[in-house]
């Protein structure tokens, strides 16, 4: 998990405009099902996987990609603007 | 007193296999357990900024892409 500070330098470096969030404790990642252990020589280590999530304005998930899938942002990103199409036409 | 030091040592140990192991179940169930339609749990995690956001600030308000990115800042 990187730290507000490491964001933050990440964040500069590549012009980012939206919130960079760090979970140190893992209380978001655990809560998300999200974590995953891995054997690393004889030692389990857990870290998160790759995940894009899309949460209406309602608090409803409405996308969930993981793993590979994930690593790519722009199936998230169209359901977003569809989304917003949707609202907006209401 | 290397009695006391013994039976301490496997009381410690106990708590660590049962952590390993559960880590280790965990990785069988690898999944994001959340499903879509779920009330996607409310979170308050630090910005790059140290300010808390919040998940629930933005409900009523604007869509949430939640991205998980690992090890963003670094080479490998």
């Amino acid at each position: 998990m990187d730290s507000p500070a490491a964001n933050a330098a990440f964040a500069k470096q590549i012009n980012i405009k939206f919130p960079l969030l760090s979970d140190m404790n893992k209380k978001m990642l655990t809560a998300y099902g999200i974590l995953k252990g891995h054997d690393v020589q004889g030692d389990t280590y857990e870290w998160a996987q790759r995940a894009n999530i899309v949460i209406d304005k309602n608090g409803v998930v409405q996308h969930i990609e993981e793993g590979d899938s994930a690593v790519n942002p722009n199936n998230a990103l169209s359901v977003c603007t569809d989304l917003h199409k949707k609202q907006s036409a209401k | 007193m290397k009695k006391i030091l013994a039976a301490a040592l496997v009381l410690s140990a106990i708590p660590a296999a049962t952590l390993l192991s559960s880590a280790i179940q965990q990785e069988k169930v690898a999944k994001v357990s959340l499903k879509v339609g779920d009330t996607a749990p409310d979170f308050t995690l630090l910005s790059d900024q140290w300010k808390p956001v919040k998940l629930s600030d933005y409900k009523g308000k604007k869509n949430v892409l939640l991205a998980v990115y690992v090890l963003a800042f670094t080479g490998g």
